[in-house]
Order: structure tokens, then C-alpha cells, then sequence
């Protein structure tokens, strides 16, 4: 009788924890793509020190790696799946070279990345709102 | 006296005013011809766990001869070293005397003393 | 002249140590997915904190007992067993958290990942537990949190819509993310009125030998000290708020909530957060493992004093090095801290019945207080925000793991 109950609890529980909904992660990597921008143009302006902006970087760069990778597996409904990806690849790259810029202390180099990311955020706002208004 | 109000779980200290636990149990005598009295109040042992469940007074006892000051009773302090019963009760008796506070004595001399800046439980 | 500087000291602590790992987690989460619409849950848990420091205060500056001394006096061991337990399980897990947030505070000054700062921050806490006084932590650490008067500074410096954020502070139904909404809520709750701020306040009135001469001081010190603490909190809150949502950030890392006064602070706003947060979870560090000794010491009769040499309280001493050394452990294996703040935020709202409901009585028990028992106010507002809390616990907890 125990075992049958603690069966029970187990697979609602496995079954009751799903992986966020398509919609959740559009918004979760557009923070990400805020977060690694806000981080750029903090240190543009020399308010965060190099170690600390680089690793954020890095971290949104993963996070949307993984986001990337949940989309491709269970893509949203109604999507174009190929600009959708395209979208999050050209942001992922973006912020690995700004990452690797900060290593080079190649700051001129770094604000022009960080001018085209602000491009990306919007281009993939605009994108992920109309995917989102499509679910 | 409300026994379980006034005395049970209160805190003890000695003559000296220094804590030496909490009243955890009492005994009873109970005569053929005469009225229950209070013979003892029991400190530590198994006492406090016996009052949460057998098997928990059980563990105790043997986690009890397997470390520390090895002992397996309870203090038994007669009733008629209670001197007053108000907030606390105070008992005229000396703390270290009684073996109340041999957990105490065991933990400083052997775990905290050993430690730098623990001090020593005898310094004043 | 002496009350009046005692007065000043108690309000200094009680803002220097009022943030910590759980408020600023939760305010910044708040402000960035809501905006200014959970300033309420702030002000709900704030209000209910004052009462419940007064009583603290109130309760041992009278009967000369602590709280923990009271519930073991009038309910007995058994009942006593249990909540110890449920407490300890709780603060246990609030003081993993603290200690996260120092060792992310290092983390993001350093490069050097959190984890590898679990044992020196462990024993950085230990060993100001073992040496000092309760002087020393109550006050010093204290006023080195007076740094997170920083976020209040910055809230102001965005220019808030005052207007809006005055609307905040009446709740609203959320539109959509119901769930989410609810468990943040929850967490501000949990975070706002944590328990151990009153086994801590208590025992530092028994402490500082209070009696009922102070029982004005000890309303002042509630009323404004814990004001002002939460007025902080909401600094966190709106400057989040402004910082993060217009960039649509939803904040889910410490790395995140570290650029919170970038824009308003551009010198030196990335350093004031990392110093605000060590100080603050080092306070509440300290505060936390206090907590849960005195609850083990106070319960069980023995002697405890942070004004005593160690091995003059040895078991006291034994209890907290233990527990400071457990808590390294959950650090070492790499917990999502921010994960686990919340977590355990919300699960001090589910177990605050446990904690208060006995305080309750105990607060209106005339052996204990005389004429100073609770009036009629202070038992409403408490009973009614535990009530609140307790079931928006249960509603929000499962729905939020639920949801993932």
C-alpha cells in the first residue's frame, strides 16, 4: 500500500514538473540578450570590472545556448523555426567575441559589438512578439 | 502546585545561580495508604526522550554509551533540595555536584578546549 | 542622555541588518517581472515584522525568559521537539543562502567562483562567532550594513514615478503569470518577517539585561528601525524596477542582480552592491546561526551567551560550529544559491505559523507579561498577516514547482 502510494506521488510529481512553455523561454532569452547588453554597456563605461562582465557573458552566452537548444526540441506553434534560430545564433556569436573582446582589452572593437547586439535585442523582440502572438 | 504547569520543563539553577538544565521528569511515589508525592526531579537521560517516544529514548541511550560523559541515568535531585518555585527553580545544591552538567564539563574539556580561543571551562 | 543613544543604536542595527540574501533576491525578482505592483507585500510583511519585534522585545524585557524559554515553559517538550525541528530545517536552509551571498559578494569582486569561497566564509562567520561579543555583532557588523542605505539612493536617482509607485503599495490582482506573481509575493512575505530576527532580538534583550523601563525604547526601535529596513527593501524593489524591466531582464542570478545600480551609479553603483550584500549577509549570517543555537540552548536549559568565553557555554558553542560547518557543505556541492534563497524565503512563510502562533499565546499569558499583555491590534495584524502568508504559501509553492 506504502509503495503503491509513494508511486503514485513519484510519477505525478515527474509528470506535474514539465519544462517551461516555448513562450517562457522566447522571454527568458530575450533577458538574456538585456542582461549580456546591460553588462556591455556598464563596462564600456567602466562601472564593472573586466573579470565580473566577461563571466556574465559567458553565463548569458550558455543560458541561450541551453534556451536555444529547449527551441529546437519543442520549437512554438506556428513558428518560422529558421529565423528563430538564426536570430539566437547571431546573438549567441556576438556575445562570445564581446567576451573575448574584454579578454583582448580591445574596447573600440567591443562598443561597435555592443551597438550591433542593441540591433539584435530589437530585431529578435519584434520577432519573438510576433511567435508569441501566434501561440 | 500545578505540577505540569509550575515545575515541569522550568529551568533549574543551583545555589550559586548557575543554570544547570530543565526539570525533564519527575518521580512519584506512589504510597499503598498515603497521597502521591514528589520524591525526585529528573534531569537529562532519557528522560525527555521517553516523553517524545520509546524509540527515540532508545537511540539516545545508545548514542549515549557510544560518546561523551558516558552516562546512562538520569540526575535524580530530591525534592527537598527545592528551595523556590517561580519563574525558575532554584535548588540548593552545587551544579557540578549533581552531574548535571557532565554533557557540559565533557564537551569543553574534550571538543571546545582543543579548539584555539575556546578558553578553559575552569578559568574564572 | 544613555536612552537616547540606545535608542540610536538599536534603530542603526535593526536598518544596518535588516537586508539580507532573501530580501534583495526577492525585491530585485519583484521589481524586474512586476514592476512597482508587489511594493504591497513589502509593506504587508513589514508591518507585521514591526509587531512582531515590539512583542519580541516586550516579552523578555518583562518576563525576564526568552521566547524559546516561554514555549518550552508553557508547551511542554514534545511540542517543543517540533518546532525545534521545523525551524531549524528552515533556518538551516536561510543560512546557506547568507552564506551563498557572501561568497557570490566575493565571487563577483574576485572572478572566483562562490564554491571555492564555502569553507573560508564558513570560518570568516565562525570565527566572529567564537571571539566576539554580542556587542560586536549586533552593532559592528550592523553598522557596516548601513552601506544598503546605497539602494535608496539609487531608486531615487532613476526618477520614479512616485504616483505609480504610491499605487504599488495597494495589492493587485496580477494579469497574467499568476503563479509566478504569487510565489514572489510569498517569498517578500517570508523574507519580510523572518523568525529568527525575533529569537535574535529577544535573546539580545536578556542580553542587555532590558527591563520594563524599556519598554518605550523597544517601540521606537521597532517602529522606526524596521520602517526604515523596509523602506529599503523597496529602494531594492524600484530600483529594479527601473534598472531591469525596461531592458526586459528577468532577474534569475546573483550575476544579474549585480547590475542594479549600474545606470544610477555609474562609479561606483556595481562596487556599493557588492559591499552592501556582504555586509548584509554576513549580518544575517551571524544572526541566523545564533538563532538556531540559542533555540537549542534556551530549550534545553543550557548555559548561552555570546558574551562568554566558549568552553564557558560549550554546548552553546559546539551547536553553531556545527552548524556554520554543515551549511559549508550544500556551498561546496554548488547549489543554485538564488534558487535555494527563494526557496527557502517561501518556506519560511508556509512554517511561520509554527514559529508565531506559540508566540501568540505566549504574548497574551498574564504569568509572563502582567499588564503587558498584547492588545487587541497587536494580535490582529500578527494573526492576520500569518494567516495571509500561510495561505498563499500553500497555494503558490506547488503551483511554482509545478510550473518549473
Amino acid at each position: 500500500m506504502r509503495a503503491k502510494l509513494l508511486l503514485l506521488v513519484s510519477v505525478t510529481f515527474a509528470t506535474a514538473c514539465k519544462p517551461p512553455a516555448p513562450a517562457e523561454q522566447l522571454d527568458s532569452a530575450l533577458s538574456w540578450i538585456g542582461t549580456a547588453e546591460m553588462a556591455g554597456a556598464a563596462w564600456v563605461r567602466h562601472t564593472t570590472p573586466d573579470t565580473y562582465t566577461r563571466q556574465t557573458l559567458e553565463l548569458s552566452h550558455e543560458t541561450l545556448a541551453q534556451i536555444s537548444n529547449d527551441l529546437l526540441k519543442s520549437p512554438p506553434t506556428n513558428a518560422d523555426t529558421a529565423a528563430l534560430n538564426s536570430v539566437l545564433t547571431r546573438s549567441r556569436g556576438r556575445i562570445a567575441r564581446m567576451a573575448a573582446l574584454i579578454a583582448a582589452k580591445n574596447a573600440p572593437d567591443f562598443a561597435r559589438e555592443l551597438d550591433s547586439l542593441r540591433v539584435d535585442h530589437k530585431i529578435a523582440k519584434q520577432s519573438f512578439n510576433s511567435i508569441e502572438s501566434k501561440q | 502546585m500545578d505540577l505540569v504547569r509550575d515545575v515541569l520543563d522550568k529551568k533549574l539553577i543551583d545555589r550559586e545561580n548557575c543554570p544547570m538544565g530543565r526539570v525533564d521528569g519527575l518521580v512519584m511515589h506512589v504510597g499503598e495508604r498515603s497521597q502521591p508525592t514528589i520524591t525526585h526531579i529528573e534531569i537529562g537521560g532519557t528522560t525527555p526522550w521517553m516523553r517524545l517516544h520509546p524509540a527515540i529514548a532508545r537511540l539516545a541511550a545508545r548514542l549515549a554509551r557510544m560518546w561523551g560523559p558516558k552516562r546512562g541515568e538520569p540526575v535524580k535531585i530530591p525534592w527537598s533540595r527545592v528551595m523556590t518555585v517561580g519563574k525558575d527553580i532554584k535548588l540548593d545544591v552545587r551544579a557540578k555536584d549533581t552531574g548535571a552538567l557532565d554533557w557540559e564539563i565533557w564537551i569543553a574539556r574534550h571538543i571546545i578546549e582543543r579548539i584555539p580561543g575556546g578558553g578553559h571551562e575552569e578559568e574564572e | 542622555m544613555k536612552k537616547v543613544m540606545e535608542i540610536t543604536l538599536g534603530i542603526v542595527t535593526a536598518v544596518g541588518g535588516f537586508l539580507e540574501m532573501g530580501s534583495v533576491a526577492t525585491a530585485a525578482q519583484a521589481g524586474a517581472a512586476f514592476g512597482y505592483d508587489l511594493l504591497w507585500a513589502i509593506l504587508l510583511g513589514t508591518l507585521c515584522l514591526i509587531f512582531l519585534v515590539e512583542m519580541s522585545g516586550r516579552f523578555s524585557a518583562v518576563s525576564k525568559h526568552t521566547i524559546v524559554d516561554g514555549m518550552r515553559e508553557r508547551f511542554g517538550f514534545p511540542f517543543f521537539a517540533i518546532v525545534l525541528i521545523g525551524i531549524t530545517v528552515v533556518l538551516f536552509i536561510v543560512l546557506v543562502a547568507e552564506l551563498a551571498g557572501i561568497g557570490l559578494s566575493v565571487q563577483i569582486l574576485t572572478g572566483i567562483g562562490f564554491p571555492w569561497w564555502a569553507i573560508p566564509v564558513s570560518l570568516a562567520v565562525w570565527f566572529l562567532m567564537w571571539k566576539g561579543t554580542f556587542s560586536l555583532i549586533e552593532n559592528g557588523v550592523s553598522v557596516l550594513g548601513l552601506v544598503t542605505i546605497c539602494f535608496i539612493v539609487a531608486a531615487v536617482k532613476l526618477h520614479p514615478d512616485w504616483g505609480s509607485a504610491a499605487h504599488g503599495l495597494l495589492p493587485t490582482f496580477p494579469g497574467d503569470q499568476k503563479a509566478k506573481y504569487g510565489f514572489i509575493a510569498v517569498s517578500i512575505l517570508g523574507a519580510s518577517v523572518s523568525p529568527h530576527l525575533m529569537y535574535f532580538y529577544c535573546s539580545g534583550a536578556i542580553e542587555d539585561k532590558w527591563d520594563e523601563s524599556y519598554i518605550p525604547i523597544n517601540r521606537v526601535i521597532a517602529g522606526l528601525g524596521m520602517t526604515f529596513g523596509g523602506v529599503l527593501s523597496m529602494g531594492v524593489l524600484i530600483a529594479a524596477a527601473l534598472a531591469f524591466r525596461p531592458n526586459g531582464i528577468d532577474v534569475q542570478t546573483f550575476e544579474q542582480t549585480a547590475l542594479l545600480m549600474t545606470t544610477a551609479l555609474p562609479k561606483w553603483g556595481f562596487f556599493l552592491f557588492a559591499a552592501s550584500m556582504l555586509f548584509a549577509c554576513l549580518g544575517a549570517a551571524l544572526e541566523t546561526s545564533l538563532a538556531i543555537a540559542y533555540f537549542f540552548a534556551q530549550g534545553f536549559g543550557w548555559n548561552w551567551s555570546e558574551n562568554l568565553a566558549p568552553s564557558k557555554n560549550a554546548r552553546f558553542a559546539f551547536t553553531y560550529t556545527v552548524i556554520i560547518l554543515l551549511a559549508a557543505v550544500p556551498l561546496l556541492l554548488g547549489i543554485d544559491p538564488f534558487q535555494v534563497t527563494m526557496m527557502s524565503m517561501a518556506l519560511t512563510s508556509a512554517t511561520l505559523p509554527l514559529a508565531i502562533v506559540p508566540f501568540l499565546f505566549l504574548m497574551n499569558d498574564p504569568i509572563y507579561l502582567g499588564k503587558y499583555r498584547n492588545g487587541w491590534l497587536s494580535n490582529s495584524v500578527v494573526a492576520i498577516v500569518i494567516l495571509i502568508s500561510f495561505v498563499l504559501a500553500v497555494i503558490s509553492i506547488p503551483l511554482e514547482i509545478i510550473g518549473g
